[in-house]
């Protein structure tokens, strides 16, 4: 086991490095200069060049940021906020994002597997068909349009809400744009549990349980709903990393500063910021290896063929 | 004992056509007429075909038949003075609307340049479609023959393009768009390029699947001691097997692709104007979303409606395909 | 999975807690002003936009300021002195403290403005010789030795600014955020790159301070500087900026309370002006915001240089409609403009009247004229030998969407009245789009300009040969000599021969088209009943809310 482990956080790590890389080589064979070259004349923006160490080959610019990430830093920006320090930008809006992304992770998994039971206990019934509706708008209808619905129902029309995102009453004004966020992950998650579920309940083992005369909530939790939430598992892990990337439009609607804005911003605010696109670049790929190689080691301890073919292959 | 009856010919007669066919050999069922009995028989399914019929319907033909195109800004002499059509509620004329424009007919409305909603929220489902499946289309070309290949030799060969897969999809998609951005000039191009990128991965994964299950089938077996070569196999044997799936996947990254494109027109790397796609519709309503409501309501509309249909189909055929889900 | 539901309820029992918790403590009722767009930077020698702008000059009083009429009367500056000849000014400042205790003393503004010479890439030419003319300042912008920069602090109070040419509106020149000083000290001992980051990397000597930013957040707040030297005059204790960058989402948090200062958008204006309850609290803002058309007439430019064609340039300024533009899609009381002054600026001392008051003066050259149009463009046609002109016109998307909307109306307009003209359209953001202007990569853009200061050379020293931020490629010996002259040559002090030059190099702008002027913008506000005493002007500091009250 201590072996499996290793191994894939041995691979996880290659890979990590090979993506570090990849993003870096894109950014640097970009046409033009990562810093605005307004009003500077040729001597100047070659002075900068030289600052930026951006006359050495791409090599040895490689090593460097690598020293700059081990050292826990990301480098100055290159055209947002007139070169400030990254990190503790970044890290104030992936604190946002995190914490509204979480709430949503929360509210999408555990709604999404309500319905999804629900709809695998009442199959073909009008239940279902409710809850078939329901995750199918999920999809349907992208979650800013849903943002823009609660805003202006439960901020202005009904005003319970804060109408735009205040700090000073975190957890509160979160709700609503953790409510859009989740929508997805809710039709997504319940729709897979839904199908889960009944698949487990066709098995020979649940009927077996059945004809043992298990029935009700006991035989659903201790039988079907432990084989179905395994695979469902799978489902939740990568709308972990979506939602925090995908609330770019739900934080311009609401005014959040996130990591979302932070992006936008560096694509298009005063001017691309390499470096910016980076590091975010590199905190979310890892983010996203994180989930997987987590994912990867439970599988590892809940089911141990996984395991074996993984040493087999 | 003497009176034996034996029976003559004229006690029998031929039985003409009815009986003869006795032992009734059902025909065998071809597995896409099968596929397609269970796909019309799902009450869903048939909605999702129906609202994706009737959208790309609308799509085709409004524009066409419209009396305004998508760029005319409507107008009209009032005394020497030009009037502009502009931010009108839906109307048709003749029905006793109080402006100048009471004898002209916007379904939709029009928008706050003064044009033609209708023809405009058509074009627009026209553009995203033609989007969708140009990018899905190229999507599954490489998705396939990349899963295929990957899955078909194994191996070193599979381990390293699985690795590069990983890369692929650890990088975050807004990242890849990012990064395009700044050496793409936004429009369809760049819409479609982020497209090809992020979604051909899903469909490499599901050909894989798919390939590893096929590869060790006996035809296979007999069509390599026949002598043909992998190439061969992969494209000619495998693949016609895998259509099924893929088709399936392609239904679901349809919808996929709209909302990346609606997703981007309205963060502004998308659509060109005076061009319009329902993102960019999407987008320029929002500016008005309380004063103006019926703006950004068609768009939205017509892009649930192809969600809706688009997942109701893919839900079906998959279904369809596996009839073992049949049951549930 | 009892575990698992126990879970959820707990979530859910602890989400509605916190929601009746934070729906009642709304308490105190603060001011909520809206920013358009977020602040860029709060380094004076970076910023370049009115938002940064708006809030550095919350925070930091320059040796002037602008009171309610915008006039500029004394900040720091107790009083000053101008030399006979009109080219050195002396401040006496007043005793002003910094946030942190340090008194602000003249070294402050000789620190901050070597140092903005020396570093800003974007403003520093408001030092130079066609604004201010400090001493020495185009060669420290060009790489001096910044020492040599004509303004000194002989002692801790008294500031000599040394000036290469007499410039009348240089005390209305010193309330711009350029000429705002910074803490010599404070700043040595910030990490390098961090100044006006956060809070604590930020000093003010001004009414407000701080107490929660982030670059580019969303929602910044502020509070009273109770050490400022005129605390007396605040009578706000905290405010927010909140970015609100849709329009609508304004009016509607306008509507419910949220925002108690907003600025919407024209198309808003209509509805706002027939609902009963908002009407009263519309209040249309005229500006000095100059949006034209810019024509890229280098000869080498990728069309072959069709544009350098003066009768291509005169059709397609012809056949715009300003009228329609400013009417129909501009909104919210532009103004059509066909000078390249905007309307209502720059009055004249003498006469009172503004420097653009006769919109009618060019009416030869810039008119909507579909039939003059055409003939210019047969004559276009006849000299270049080419039928049909494709031309790409450049904007930035991310300042709003008048200007999507506008751009859209002229391409519609130019391309109906003028068969053999297509124009595409090229959106882009603001960084994107200036460097492309720079870089000479386009034929048409859409851009505007704002004042620096209250003088017609503000727009006139954009189109010289050397002029600043768009490259019109355009060249005129006369134009620059009469520039010159009216700046740094014989003619700076001399109002009245100065003000008919103005208005001459005006007219040789117009007869060759260089630009074509479009509208002059209005700013629609909503400003809620509660709050008195928000000054706007149309000069460096767009809106101050140094007097304001609450009820």
């Amino acid at each position: 086991m201590k072996k499996y482990i290793a191994k894939r956080i041995l691979m996880s790590l290659l890979t990590l490095f090979l993506i570090i890389f990849v993003l870096f080589l894109l950014i640097r064979i970009m046409p033009g200069d990562p810093f605005s070259v307004e009003r500077m004349s040729a001597e100047m923006i070659l002075q900068k060049r030289e600052e930026l160490g951006l006359n050495k080959p791409v090599l040895v610019q490689f090593v460097d940021y690598l020293k700059l990430l081990a050292s826990g830093s990301f480098g100055n920006g290159t055209a947002l906020y007139n070169g400030a320090p990254i990190k503790p930008i970044l890290m104030k809006c992936l604190e946002t994002s995190f914490k509204i992304g979480g709430l949503s992770i929360i509210f999408g998994s555990v709604v999404g597997l309500l319905i999804g039971i629900v709809a695998a206990l009442n199959r073909g019934k009008f239940l279902d068909g409710l809850c078939t509706v329901v995750s199918i708008l999920g999809v349907c209808i992208p979650s800013y349009v849903f943002m823009i619905f609660l805003q202006y129902s439960f901020a202005h029309k009904i005003p319970f809400f804060p109408y735009f995102f205040d700090p000073s009453q975190y957890l509160f004004s979160s709700i609503m744009p953790a409510l859009s966020l989740s929508l997805f992950s809710i039709s997504t998650i319940a729709r897979f549990t839904r199908n889960e579920m009944v698949e487990v309940m066709n098995s020979d083992y649940v009927k077996l349980a059945e004809a043992k005369g298990l029935y009700g909530f006991q035989l659903i939790r201790t039988h079907v709903l432990r084989n179905a939430l395994i695979p469902i598992v799978t489902v939740i892990a990568p709308l972990v990393v979506d939602l925090l990337t995908g609330a770019m439009v739900i934080e311009k609607i609401y005014g959040i500063s996130g990591a979302g804005k932070l992006m936008v911003d560096a694509i298009s605010g005063q001017g691309i910021d390499y470096n910016y696109v980076l590091a975010l670049g590199i905190v979310f790929s890892s983010m996203y290896i994180a989930v997987m190689l987590l994912l990867d080691i439970l599988y590892g301890i809940i089911d141990p063929r996984i395991r074996l073919t993984t040493k087999e292959g | 004992m003497e009176n034996i009856y034996t029976p003559d010919k004229n006690d029998f007669e031929f039985i003409s056509g009815r009986d003869i066919e006795v032992d009734k050999n059902f025909s065998s069922q071809g597995y896409w007429k099968g596929v397609a009995v269970h796909f019309f028989r799902n009450r869903f399914a048939v909605t999702g075909l129906i609202l994706v019929g009737v959208v790309i319907t609308f799509a085709v033909f409004a524009p066409v038949f419209s009396s305004y195109t998508y760029e005319e800004i409507v107008s009209i002499n009032d005394g020497g003075r030009e009037v502009i059509a502009k931010s009108l509620s839906p109307q048709f004329s003749g029905d006793g609307s109080q402006n100048l424009f009471a004898d002209k007919t916007f379904i939709f409305g029009t928008d706050d340049l003064g044009r033609d909603l209708w023809t405009r929220t058509w074009q627009g489902a026209r553009v995203s479609l033609i989007i969708a499946f140009v990018a899905i289309f190229i999507d599954m070309l490489i998705g396939t023959s990349y899963g295929l290949i990957s899955g078909f030799f194994g191996g070193n060969v599979d381990n390293i393009m699985q690795r590069f897969i990983e890369i692929a999809s650890s990088i975050p998609t807004l990242v890849i768009i990012s990064i395009l951005a700044i050496f793409m000039e936004k429009g369809i191009g760049l819409v479609i390029a982020s497209l090809l990128i992020t979604e051909w991965i899903g469909m490499s994964k599901i050909a894989r699947a798919e390939c590893l299950k096929l590869r060790e089938r006996e035809y296979v077996l007999a069509s390599r001691t026949l002598g043909a070569g992998s190439f061969h196999i992969i494209f000619k044997q495998i693949l016609p097997n895998t259509i099924g799936p893929m088709i399936t996947q392609v239904m679901f990254s349809i919808p996929v692709a709209i909302f990346t494109e609606a997703f981007l027109s309205f963060v502004g790397v998308g659509i060109v104007l005076p061009q319009c796609s329902l993102g960019s519709l999407i987008e320029a309503g929002f500016n008005n979303i309380t004063i103006l409501p019926y703006q950004i309501l068609s768009p939205i509309a017509v892009l649930a409606i192809l969600m809706l249909g688009f997942n109701l189909i893919g839900d079906g055929l998959r279904e369809a395909l596996a009839p073992k889900l049949e049951n549930m | 999975m009892k575990k698992l539901l126990m879970l959820a309820l707990f979530i859910f029992a602890s989400l509605t807690m916190t929601a009746c918790g934070g729906g009642g403590d709304s308490g105190e009722k603060k001011l909520n002003v809206m920013l358009g767009s977020n602040v860029v930077s709060l380094d004076t020698a970076q910023a370049t936009d009115l938002v940064s702008f708006n809030v550095i000059s919350d925070c930091i009083d320059g040796l002037m300021q602008l009171d309610a009429q915008g006039k500029a009367i004394p900040a720091i500056a107790e009083s000053f002195d101008v030399s006979e000849d009109g080219k050195t000014y002396t401040f006496h400042l007043r005793d002003a403290k910094w946030a942190n205790g340090d008194a602000v003393t003249a070294n402050d503004f000789v620190f901050a403005w070597r140092r903005h010479c020396k570093v800003s890439d974007k403003y520093s030419y408001v030092f130079g010789s066609t604004v201010a003319c400090v001493k020495n300042a185009d060669a420290v912008i060009k790489g001096g030795d910044e020492k040599t920069l004509g303004v000194s602090a002989p002692d801790e109070k008294t500031l000599v600014v040394e000036l290469d040419a007499p410039v009348s509106f240089f005390p209305s020149l010193m309330c711009f955020p350029a000429f705002y000083p910074i803490n010599e000290n404070f700043y040595n001992n910030l990490d390098a790159g961090t100044y006006g980051t956060s809070p604590e990397t930020f000093l003010s000597n001004g009414a407000f301070m701080l107490t929660n930013y982030l670059p580019g957040s969303v929602n910044i707040q502020l509070e009273k500087n109770s050490s400022y030297w005129d605390a007396g005059r605040i009578a706000l204790e905290k405010f927010q900026y909140q970015v609100v960058s849709s329009s609508d989402n304004a009016l509607t948090a306008f509507k419910n309370g949220t925002l108690d200062v907003a600025q919407i958008s024209g198309n808003q204006v209509e509805q706002v002006k027939a609902d009963e309850k908002l009407s009263g609290d519309l209040k249309i803002i005229p500006t000095s915001l100059l949006n034209y058309m810019s024509f890229n007439q280098d000869p080498k430019n990728h069309h072959a240089g069709a544009l350098s064609n003066t009768n291509l340039r005169l059709a397609i300024s012809n056949a715009i409609d300003r009228e329609s533009l400013a009417e129909n899609y501009a909104m919210g009381g532009a103004r059509a403009t066909y000078t390249a002054v905007p309307i209502d600026f720059a009055p004249n001392v003498n006469t009172g009247k503004y420097f653009s008051e006769d919109q009618k003066q060019f009416a030869d050259v810039v008119a909507f004229d579909v039939g003059k149009a055409r003939s210019f463009l047969e004559d276009a046609k006849a000299e270049l030998g080419k039928d049909n002109f494709e031309l790409n016109l450049i904007y930035s998307n991310d300042s709003g969407d008048t200007v999507v909307k506008v751009v859209q109306a002229i391409k519609s307009q130019v391309e109906k009245n003028l068969p053999g003209v297509t124009i595409n359209l090229q959106p882009m953001p603001k960084a994107e789009y200036l460097n492309n202007v720079t870089s000479n990569n386009y034929d048409l853009a859409v851009t505007n300009w704002s004042p620096d200061y209250d003088d017609p050379m503000s727009f006139l020293t954009l189109w010289t040969t050397e002029g600043s931020e768009i490259a019109e490629h355009w060249s005129n010996a006369e134009y620059d000599s009469l520039i010159e002259a009216c700046t740094t040559g014989d003619l700076a002090g001399k109002y009245d021969e100065r003000w008919d030059a103005m208005l001459q190099a005006e007219k040789i702008l117009l007869d060759n088209a260089v630009i074509a002027p479009l509208y002059t913008s209005s700013r629609s506000m909503l400003i809620s009943d509660k709050v008195e005493g928000i000054e706007f002007h149309s000069i460096a500091v767009e809106q101050v809310l140094k007097s304001v009250t609450m009820k």
